[in-house]
């Protein structure tokens, strides 16, 4: 098991540098010059050749072939991409182009946004997922089960940023319940430990600052959770209705097993692997960041920053967030895979 | 007695019945599907309007305009505030949105409809060839073609670096070499370092022109080269090496590869295609690579194999028909998906270039209206949207249940 956890783990690895790789194709494929981009239009050619060379960007993206031609080895890897690496050895994703701060630092602030959301996103979409599901598959073919099925189909169906500006006309705009972006009103402070607001607001006993923090969340969460909420929902039923036909479920039944037994006891568990993958896969998907819900409420989380990064030319942060958000997605695939091993004793990874 | 001649001889059918095909029988398992039924109603309903309107019903989105009807709520009778009819009221320019929501749906299904294309055609062809080479040997006109082509696409590096690219075909050679040795003189113990050798000149040699330095370089280059072209390579390599591939691409959060693909490209309607067809390749090809997979030990392969069938005939002869209904659902449910991220990338601003009416730019046009109480301008949109894309989702599972009835999900 270990074996296997560290070979999966070194999997990653290749693929990662896969990912940078492709990443630095794009920055010398995309045109414009960051340098430029950050300057204006109308630079001087000394200031913007003092960015490029602050920045690495008059150097050769990938191999300098001229330095090698010269003999020069040292100055043939001197070059954009493998001076990135380098400082990725060492845990560095350098500094933003535009604000001139580290990358690792804004990271810090914006990866917890998303967190939050995706955390909060993927809650409400599993209470409310699974049980749908269990329901309508226990009664099949009901009224429920029928409502169940078309109403996650219009959830998978629905464009979330069009489902999101519907819930900023209602709540926000007609009936004035939640305010309609950002993460607190202005005037509310958190004492910040984890940067997840709503627990800092908990754990240090702020009231009204919980309060504030959960009325900016919930409309964006909600937005974000309908099509985890609607495709855990199918996969839950249709796990339940292959799990129901099988012979130890009859068993259980004609032994006078109550039927909530024989659904949470019997069933559940064992229709619940491929619930998890989904749950799991979503969950990743989610802390990618959400370019789109991000962008109509404004929530300050990673989607939207890389996105304006790319139109901005802000290499290093689409670089290091690009990096990060594809580890985390990798990271729980493999962990996916992982749990199969402890909720299915049959499973077992060489 | 008299001999019963074989005409007055009558067979009872109780056993034979008129013949039904396999795809006759999903046809007619389809077409009694309630949920095929309401989804093909929409697909057919909302794709013949906005086709119908292409043709038949002129608008020309660069001549339309006019202030004085800028943001009117829908209207189904003339008033004096607003005497021309719009049932859907109208956008910030005065245009009447029930007209743009017609004409939009040309452009967002066209998106769609071209962007599962390519990544069926290339992630399709892409796991047919990694899931059939994954089990079957390489046959030796094939072994020609693959050696020549890891010659060339390892051969690229050393010639960009030495900037010689006639490089790339002396590497070629060595590749079409290396796969006559693996044939022909398998016992002899010199054919390696023979195919390394080579490799060691062809990555030296023309770079002498560069500089000595480089040479040095690409010559180390080319005697790696030398090293993996020397040994028996087969389909697992090809197999390993496009799902790795496709590994990095699906690594990449979707909209964000799809938002960079459009920045590098370019805005536009083409450009909205290329990437969102580009970000579901990888879907695409592992489905057809397991599809294969699953089939190719079945008997009817093995047979065709054995009686020395080609591969390109075995592949879209045999296999081929034998995975379609995955293939047919898959593609119906990423056709909804399609015009999901073709609206994202309207909305975002990198989809269609204004006026050219189109769904997701049309939202991203009118939502700042929504706080001064425009409503239908971002209503209408996006029910449009949503109506399409439930179409295709619910003839997807309509088309499961009646491709595969095994299944039930």
């Amino acid at each position: 098991m270990t074996r296997y956890i560290l070979g999966r783990l070194i999997s990653v690895i290749p693929t990662l540098i896969g990912v940078t790789f492709v990443i630095f194709m794009f920055q010398r494929l995309i045109p414009g010059d960051p340098a430029v981009a950050m300057l204006g239009e109308h630079a001087t050619q000394e200031n913007v050749e003092r960015i490029r060379e602050q920045f690495g960007l008059n150097r050769p993206v990938f191999l300098d072939r001229e330095a090698l031609a010269q003999g020069d080895f040292k100055g043939f890897f001197d070059t954009q991409y493998l001076r990135y690496m380098g400082r990725l050895a060492v845990l560095d994703l350098g500094n933003s182009i535009h604000r001139r701060i580290p990358v690792a630092e804004t990271l810090a602030l914006r990866f917890p946004a998303t967190v939050e959301l995706a955390i909060l996103a993927m809650l409400i979409a599993t209470t409310i997922g699974v049980p749908v599901g269990i329901i309508s598959a226990a009664r099949r073919g009901s009224f429920i089960d029928g409502a169940t099925m078309i109403g996650s189909l219009v959830g998978v169906s629905m464009p979330i940023f069009w489902l999101g500006l519907m819930l900023i006309m209602l709540f926000g705009v007609t009936l004035k319940w939640l305010p309609v972006g950002g993460r607190l009103s202005t005037g509310i402070e958190v004492t910040e430990i984890t940067h997840l607001l709503l627990i800092d607001s908990l754990i240090t006993g702020n009231m009204p600052a919980f309060k504030d923090a959960f009325q900016h969340i919930i409309m964006p969460a909600i937005a974000l959770a309908t099509i985890p909420m609607a495709i855990i929902a199918r996969m839950t039923r249709s796990s339940m209705l292959d799990v129901l036909q099988e012979d130890y479920i009859r068993t259980a039944h004609a032994k006078g097993l109550s039927e909530r037994i024989v659904l949470y006891r019997h069933a559940l568990k064992n229709a619940f692997l491929p619930v998890i993958t989904i749950i799991g896969l979503q969950l990743g998907a989610l802390l990618a960041g959400a370019v789109l819900t991000e962008t109509i409420f404004a929530w300050p989380g990673i989607g939207k920053w890389v996105y304006d990064a790319i139109l901005g030319r802000d290499y290093p942060i689409v670089q290091g967030g690009t990096l990060i958000i594809a580890l985390i997605f990798v990271f729980f695939s493999i962990i996916v895979d992982l749990s199969y091993a402890l909720l299915d004793p049959r499973i077992h990874y060489e | 007695m008299a001999e019963a001649t074989p005409d007055q001889i009558k067979v009872v059918d109780f056993a034979v019945r008129e013949h039904r095909s396999l795809w006759g029988d999903a046809w007619r398992r389809l077409i009694s599907n309630r949920t095929a039924q309401l989804g093909g109603v929409i697909v057919l309903f909302m794709v013949l309007s906005t086709v119908l309107a292409h043709f038949f019903w002129e608008y020309d989105p660069k001549s339309d305009l006019d202030y004085s009807l800028k943001l009117k709520a829908p209207t189904l009778v003339p008033n004096e505030d607003v005497p021309s009819v719009h049932i859907m009221g109208t956008d910030k320019l005065g245009r009447d949105i029930f007209r743009r929501v017609v004409h939009g749906g040309w452009n967002s299904i066209r998106v769609g409809f071209v962007a599962v294309s390519i990544s069926l055609l290339i992630g399709g062809l892409l796991g047919l060839l990694a899931g059939f080479f994954e089990s079957v040997p390489i046959s030796s006109l094939e072994r020609y073609l693959f050696k020549v082509l890891v010659g060339v696409v390892l051969g690229l590096i050393p010639a960009w670096i030495a900037n010689q690219y006639s490089m790339v075909v002396l590497f070629a050679g060595v590749g079409l070499l290396s796969a006559y040795a693996d044939l022909h003189w398998e016992e002899k113990s010199w054919r390696a370092w023979l195919i390394i050798l080579l490799g060691t000149l062809s990555g030296g040699l023309p770079a002498l022109i560069t500089s000595p330095y480089t040479a040095l370089f690409t010559a180390f280059l080319g005697f790696l080269i030398g090293i993996m072209l020397s040994r028996r390579l087969g389909g697992k390599l090809l197999s390993d090496a496009t799902m790795r591939g496709m590994d990095i691409i699906l690594a990449f959060p979707s909209y964000l590869l799809a938002i960079a693909i459009v920045a590098f490209l370019g805005p536009g309607l083409e450009k909205g295609m290329i990437a969102i067809g580009i970000v579901g390749i990888p879907v695409f090809a592992r489905l057809v690579r397991s599809a294969v997979m699953s089939v190719i030990q079945k008997e009817y392969v093995l047979a065709a194999n054995a009686v020395g069938e080609g591969h390109g005939r075995i592949m879209f002869r045999h296999i081929l028909p034998n995975i379609l209904s995955p293939i047919i659902v898959q593609s119906t449910m990423a056709l909804a998906g399609a015009i999901l991220s073709a609206a994202a990338l309207g909305f975002l601003g990198l989809g269609a270039i204004p006026p050219e009416p189109e769904w997701g730019s049309m939202l991203g046009d009118s939502y700042r209206y929504l706080t001064s109480g425009a409503w239908w301008a971002v209503i209408f949109p996006g029910v449009a949207i949503m109506l399409i894309v439930l179409g295709f989702n619910l003839l997807g599972d309509g088309l499961r249940d009646a491709l595969d009835p095994k299944l039930k999900i």
